[in-house]
């Protein structure tokens, strides 16, 4: 069985440095694949390369069975949705996405229609991209990109120009929209709970390669190395090769013999879903955790305490 | 008092100061035109419509203008496109703008040395042995097909041309090339949905300005041109200065048909511009 997506050995070179190196995965009908990773890490250069705006310096792209690693962007199967919606200003929101299927030669009125429909845009079908809003101009591009009909979209941090209510509103409305029309996809963003509603799977990228890539409860529960735990939070970095879950750590002693203390300092209390949480900063470890906590104040010297226990080695099981 | 009180008036004065004197000059041009010995009269008008001279000085001005105008936009478009990230540098744009600096008299004085069959480029051929006798080389300055006009008007225009698209093509996200990519689409869809739309209102405006520019303007015509056809602001300046005065009010009235001509072109431009779409284009409300 071939898969939809196969990338193999993958390495881009700028000059001297190395962006991506040997990277590989996989993809099959349907799925989406959240890339996670810091800002300025490569994951563009990535998606480029995977739409074929940029060639390789080394590696293979298939895409069912059938090797695309020279073709050309034109050429490709591939839609890439921008971190801007990029609409055509002069083109109405129905006209820009007629476009996109003139483009790819699929173009069919009933598909416009659909698509309009599918995306809530019927009402400003012939409203200029200036009238909607970044919203709508982002569902927009999305419906352009699908109406190439393309096996495979890529997303670029597509939300991250929107404010966070409609970033909420539209993540989960893309994520229903792409199921729905079994769609496979590679949302590339730099928000860890943003790719966890995105994908079906987690790829965490740093340094030009992939950390850990599997759904985001195996990696919560198991990260590959301090890289990943540090980066999705909920756990404390004990050292390179250890790490304890923050829901194991605790402000109270412990009745235990075999307990580890940290000193700290409470530096702000902010407050989500209804619940005081304090951000810690551990000048021992000099690392900062945030924990639920009650009844103390900013500024107050705090201790940690967690049993030896519950200490982990990354990428295995408890010590 | 309100209509003091708003600032909006205020900032109207100077521009209608300065349209006092043109409009003045343009309404006496009519007055001129339409008087006769006796009260108003249509007398000039007809007999300017009926006097083959200046049909075909109005019809060799506006073929000449429109050749001249659509090359140097062209021109300009090819170089800008092809160009235009240089630039953006200081020594390039300087060269590509130097040609602005010198007066059309100059710059056509510069073409005639370049180009009459007496000229530099005739004599180097010459020397180079590709024409035999600089009298084998073409007339392309003072010949009735106004080829020295269009070529000194493309040579000054062009640059022009070149300044006023340099912005919108500085302008034009990087990303839509790449979009029209992944979409599927080639090289001229590139131009066509991503350039195009964003040069065509300012090429529009560029005409309407080249155009109005070139065919009124005298001296390049009156150095580079021959007498017959000649265009229409040379035909003018004769009939003004000729040796009577009874072919001036001819001078105004052709004059004043030229203005109609320039406002129909700058109306009809202008309406085009004002459509919706292109109003969206400059994300301006609509």
């Amino acid at each position: 069985m071939n898969h939809t997506l196969d990338v193999q050995h993958l390495s881009k070179q700028f000059n001297h440095d190395l962006i991506l190196s040997d990277l590989a995965f996989q993809l099959e009908k349907g799925e989406i694949l959240s890339i996670v990773g810091p800002s300025g890490s490569g994951k563009t250069t990535l998606l480029r390369i995977l739409a074929g705006l940029e060639t390789p310096s080394q590696g293979s792209i298939h895409m069912y069975g059938e090797e695309i690693t020279f073709q050309k962007a034109n050429q490709r199967d591939i839609s890439l949705v921008f971190q801007q919606p990029l609409l055509f200003p002069h083109m109405t929101v129905q006209e820009n996405i007629a476009y996109g299927a003139k483009l790819a030669g699929k173009k069919n009125k009933n598909k416009t229609s659909d698509l309009l429909k599918a995306t809530g845009l019927d009402r400003f079908k012939n409203y200029f991209p200036s009238e909607i809003s970044g919203g709508q101009q982002q569902r927009v591009a999305l419906a352009r990109a699908m109406a190439t009909e393309p096996e495979i979209i890529l997303f670029d941090e597509p939300f991250s120009s929107l404010d966070p209510k409609l970033r909420h509103q539209i993540r989960y409305w893309v994520r229903d929209f792409l199921v729905d029309q079994s769609i496979t996809g590679v949302f590339v963003t730099h928000d860890t709970e943003e790719a966890m509603i995105m994908g079906d799977r987690l790829a965490l990228f740093h340094e030009g390669s992939f950390q850990q890539i599997d759904e985001a409860e195996v990696i919560h529960k198991h990260p590959a190395n301090s890289f990943v735990a540090d980066f999705l939070g909920g756990h404390l970095i004990v050292d390179e090769q250890h790490y304890v879950p923050l829901k194991e750590c605790s402000l109270e002693p412990f009745n235990e013999q075999e307990v580890r203390s940290y000193h700290g300092l409470l530096q702000h209390i902010t407050f989500q879903n209804g619940q005081a949480v304090g951000h810690i900063f551990l000048k021992d470890l000099d690392h900062q955790v945030s924990l639920p906590i009650h009844e103390h104040v900013s500024g107050e010297e705090v201790t940690l305490y967690i049993k030896e226990s519950s200490i982990r080695t990354f990428g295995g099981s408890a010590l | 008092m309100k209509l003091f009180n708003n600032k909006s008036v205020y900032l109207l004065i100077p521009a209608l100061l300065f349209l006092l004197l043109p409009l003045y000059g343009f309404f006496a041009a009519i007055v001129q035109s339409l008087s006769g010995g006796s009260g108003w009269t249509l007398e000039y008008y007809s007999s300017l419509f009926e006097s083959s001279r200046f049909l075909s000085a109005i019809w060799f001005s506006i073929r000449t203008t429109l050749i001249a105008t659509i090359l140097s936009l062209i021109i300009g478009v090819l170089i800008t496109r092809s160009f235009y990230p240089y630039l953006e540098h200081h020594v390039p744009r300087l060269l590509v703008w130097l040609p602005m600096l010198f007066p059309h008299f100059v710059w056509g004085y510069m073409i005639i040395l370049l180009l009459s069959e007496t000229g530099l480029a005739a004599q180097l051929l010459v020397e180079a042995g590709v024409i035999t006798d600089s009298s084998a080389f073409p007339i392309w300055t003072r010949d009735p097909q106004g080829i020295g006009i269009i070529i000194t008007y493309i040579w000054k225009e062009v640059p022009f041309v070149i300044l006023m698209l340099l912005p919108v093509y500085s302008s034009i996200k990087p990303g839509y090339y790449d979009l029209v990519e992944t979409l599927g689409g080639s090289k001229v869809r590139q131009f066509t949905a991503v350039e195009w739309p964003a040069i065509f209102p300012v090429l529009m405006e560029i005409a309407l300005i080249v155009f109005s520019f070139t065919i009124s303007a005298y001296e390049v015509p009156a150095l580079m041109g021959t007498t017959f056809p000649e265009m229409i602001s040379v035909l003018s300046y004769e009939w003004f200065y000729g040796s009577g005065w009874e072919d001036r009010p001819m001078a105004f009235a052709a004059m004043v048909s030229l203005s109609l001509l320039i406002l129909a072109f700058s109306a009809a431009g202008f309406s085009i511009l004002q459509k919706k779409r292109w109003r969206a284009m400059r994300g301006r409300s609509v």
